[in-house]
């Protein structure tokens, strides 16, 4: 799964620090969602687009062929 | 608060216990049988226990005082990818942990070592294979 999510928190002037305060996770967890590394579970995800007031779907999106 | 409470009474426990071992190795002379390793146990328990209890006073006193640094802790302890990478770990080292202690029970088993001590290795083995499996039944059920 792909995100935009570097992109909007940046749009947002917000750093990784002050976002993971908000959504009470740690900074290791913004850095790998942002990587890529991690993929987010649907509460997290959830929480993340209510926080930037858009859908999941602007922010994670699901690429087809991809291994699980 | 319960939390301090119990870490106080866990304090006095480990002291109580750790003098009461030191006491008994000191006063009974020619100890027999269970008496003889009952007050080193007494003082190993204690020290344990007395250890975990003064750990967890001194942990609640410090986040007290920095309540910043007792919320991030907080927030990484329930992190969702801290408990993934840590729960992911377990799985790892209990798979590891199955062949391990296989070929520990193979080895010993050649070794010809008393049937009472191998046979109590087969069954907490046996245990811990029976117990994985039922909560895969129980994970089962509820998800």
């Amino acid at each position: 799964m792909k995100n935009r999510l570097e992109k909007i928190r940046k749009q947002h002037g917000i750093n990784q620090e002050e976002l993971a305060k908000a959504l009470e996770v740690s900074r290791q967890t913004i850095g790998s969602l942002e990587n890529g590394r991690y993929n987010p579970s649907i509460l997290l995800a959830f929480k993340i687009a209510r926080f930037f007031d858009m859908t999941i779907e602007e922010i994670f999106i699901y690429v087809e062929d991809e291994k699980v | 608060m319960k939390k301090i409470f119990s870490a106080y009474i866990l304090t006095i426990v480990g002291v109580g216990l750790l003098t009461g071992g030191l006491y008994f190795i000191i006063a009974i002379e020619n100890p027999q049988g269970l008496l003889g390793a009952l007050p080193y146990i007494c003082v190993g328990l204690g020290c344990a226990v007395f250890g975990h209890g003064l750990g967890e006073i001194i942990l609640q006193n410090a986040m007290k005082r920095a309540p910043d640094a007792a919320k991030q802790l907080e927030i990484d302890m329930k992190d969702e990818r801290n408990l993934a990478i840590a729960n992911q770990a377990k799985a790892k080292a209990y798979d590891m942990m199955v062949f391990v202690f296989g070929a520990l029970m193979f080895s010993f088993a050649l070794m010809g070592i008393d049937l009472l001590v191998l046979l109590l290795f087969v069954f907490t083995y046996l245990l811990v294979i029976v117990y994985s499996t039922y909560y895969r039944f129980k994970f089962n059920k509820e998800m």
